[in-house]
């Protein structure tokens, strides 16, 4: 028995490393940021108590308004997008054919691009005058844009770049795709069912999980990815359009030294992240989703 | 699916629009090497090339006479090359743990991790910076190697939670019997068993300190400690016009990561069927 309770205490201490970071890096700061929240602190003198004064204040900014909206409209191109484009993908690459290692690999590819070279790179692709975007465009002699530089598109054109990083969710759904037994595919066909149906009732019931998984996966993405393209490709301009969240947490903490402020807006953004997944929860009812997919 | 129906047409359909998309997701980076081997200030081409006339290889060297590029390379490879063995040890450490603990502390963890992968980092920056100014750690290698204590990423965590939970429990229960602690038994028996996983583990570590550019933009101020994502950063702003010598540092700071992927791609593939 003794050397049991030896063996857990050791096994506890293996673990120890691991939640000395999680407190350090994760449980302090988060529970630091909630506070310094409810005061003006720029990091010389000591923080002063406001109570919920950063919080109204927020509220009635149009600057953070912007921002708050910018996101959404980011989150709501994006996330079904990605979506759908990471469960075609992986339908159409399910199956062992020949060559398909080499399709995969391209299409996971543009994942694996640092997000700096990444958004250097869409910086050159978006270039109205010489970028290859319009060139190609301008040669199919389809309109072109302004893209980054028109206030009008240059959200959208972000969310374009955005669209091709789905490595992982493509990861993940092929492997949920490789959980379901073939025998279940030869039953349906046997009782009549034709591709669409068997796509309806046997694929995406027994996905569903899965693609719940890469939902929430792509929110939480896609409410932080902003920061490193709005601050090279953008600065979050042209007249604020793609002022994310991200990006004025950034200027408001580590420009203007307001961290009380920036603290409000890091809280709120976690409510809203937390809120909206809530609420895809709610609606979805978890899809069967469990901590072991 | 229904396999019969596999016809000559069908496949050449399939490899047409696979070979398509492939293209559409791989011609961005054509784009950029061709962009960077272009002559730096020559009027901007008005049609699609896919390579330049005259090839230009100087760009490549000029890039690193411009600013001290070589020094941030250097310093990227040293904090990715030094995260790696850190994050294998804490995250299978900890799936080991994890793997052995009784039901409810695993359910725990998992409920910890979901959250922490929840976080938005975003939330986390500022105080993070006051805890590792705290602990006098700004502007340190130690200030971007932080995330090792979290096994870099819950997720590396849970790989190694899992293949550790494929090792039969009479594997380790005669061990224990044989007097080995839980140290011993994770060094002899359960890594040697996790290899696929350390591979992964590397690799995503190895790309995950490469492409960092928020922890050494917000943690770092002296130029000399600077890594490659900022040596890129200051590129751009040097001077927005010249593209060639832009896209010949993106080309630098992907390379590597290219190569590690293609060499990897066998194994990664075989870890994700599994």
């Amino acid at each position: 028995m003794r050397t049991h309770t030896r063996y857990r205490l050791s096994l506890y201490l293996l673990l120890t490393p691991f939640l000395a970071g999680i407190t350090l890096l994760v449980v302090i700061p988060a529970g630091l940021s909630f506070a310094l929240a409810f005061t003006s602190y720029d990091a010389l003198s000591p923080p002063v108590w406001r109570g919920v004064q950063n919080y109204r204040h927020l509220l009635a900014d149009d600057l953070f308004r912007r921002a708050v909206v910018n996101s959404l409209t980011f989150l709501a191109l994006t996330v079904p997008l990605r979506t759908l484009i990471t469960l075609g993908l992986a339908l159409l690459l399910r199956r062992p054919r020949r060559g398909i290692r080499l399709y995969r690999a391209a299409v996971y590819m543009p994942t694996v691009i640092p997000g700096v070279a990444y958004a250097l790179i869409w910086l050159w692709i978006l270039n109205p005058v010489y970028g290859p975007l319009n060139l190609v465009l301008g040669a199919l002699n389809l309109p072109t844009a302004a893209w980054l530089v028109d206030p009008r598109t240059a959200l959208p054109a972000l969310a374009l770049a955005a669209l091709f990083q789905i490595g992982e969710g493509f990861v993940v759904l092929l492997a949920g795709l490789q959980h379901i037994p073939d025998d279940y595919y030869d039953a349906a066909a046997l009782d009549g069912a034709g591709r669409m149906a068997l796509f309806r009732y046997v694929t995406l019931p027994l996905l569903a999980p899965w693609l719940f998984l890469v939902i929430i996966r792509d929110i939480i993405a896609s409410a932080q990815n902003t920061f490193t393209p709005a601050l090279l490709m953008t600065g979050g301009g042209p007249y604020y359009a793609t002022l994310f969240l991200p990006l004025l947490i950034y200027q408001t903490t580590f420009d203007r030294f307001r961290f009380g402020e920036g603290a409000a807006m890091t809280t709120l953004l976690f409510a809203g992240v937390g809120g909206l997944i809530m609420l895809v929860w709610r609606i979805s009812g978890g899809w069967g989703y469990d901590d072991s997919v | 699916m229904i396999r019969s129906e596999r016809t000559p047409w069908r496949t050449a359909g399939f490899h047409l629009t696979a070979l398509g998309i492939s293209l559409i997701f791989a011609v961005p980076v054509i784009w950029v090497l061709a962009a960077s081997l272009r002559l730096p200030g020559a009027p901007p081409p008005t049609d699609i090339e896919l390579l330049p006339d005259p090839i230009i290889w100087s760009n490549y060297v000029q890039i690193f006479e411009l600013l001290p590029l070589g020094r941030y390379l250097l310093n990227s490879c040293v904090v990715a090359a030094l995260a790696v063995p850190f994050t294998v040890v804490v995250a299978s450490w900890a799936g080991f743990a994890l793997a052995q603990l009784p039901e409810h502390v695993r359910a725990a963890f998992l409920a910890l991790a979901i959250v922490v992968r929840m976080t938005p980092i975003t939330a986390l920056w500022l105080t993070r910076f006051l805890v590792l100014n705290e602990l006098r750690l700004i502007d340190t290698y130690a200030a971007l190697l932080a995330p090792v204590w979290l096994g870099s990423s819950p997720l590396f965590v849970l790989i190694f939670y899992w293949s550790f939970r494929r090792i039969p429990v009479d594997v380790i229960e005669s061990a224990r019997l044989d007097g080995l602690g839980a140290l011993a038994i994770w060094r002899r028996i359960a890594l040697p068993l996790a290899r696929p996983a350390i591979g992964a583990v590397s690799v995503l570590t190895f790309v995950q300190y490469w492409s960092d550019f928020i922890n050494p933009l917000l943690y770092l101020k002296s130029e000399s400690r600077y890594t490659l994502p900022i040596g890129l950063r200051l590129l751009q702003q040097m001077d927005i016009t010249s593209w060639p010598l832009l896209m010949a540092g993106v080309m630098v700071m992907i390379a590597p990561i290219m190569i590690l992927f293609v060499l990897a791609q066998r194994a990664f593939w075989v870890e994700v069927r599994s």
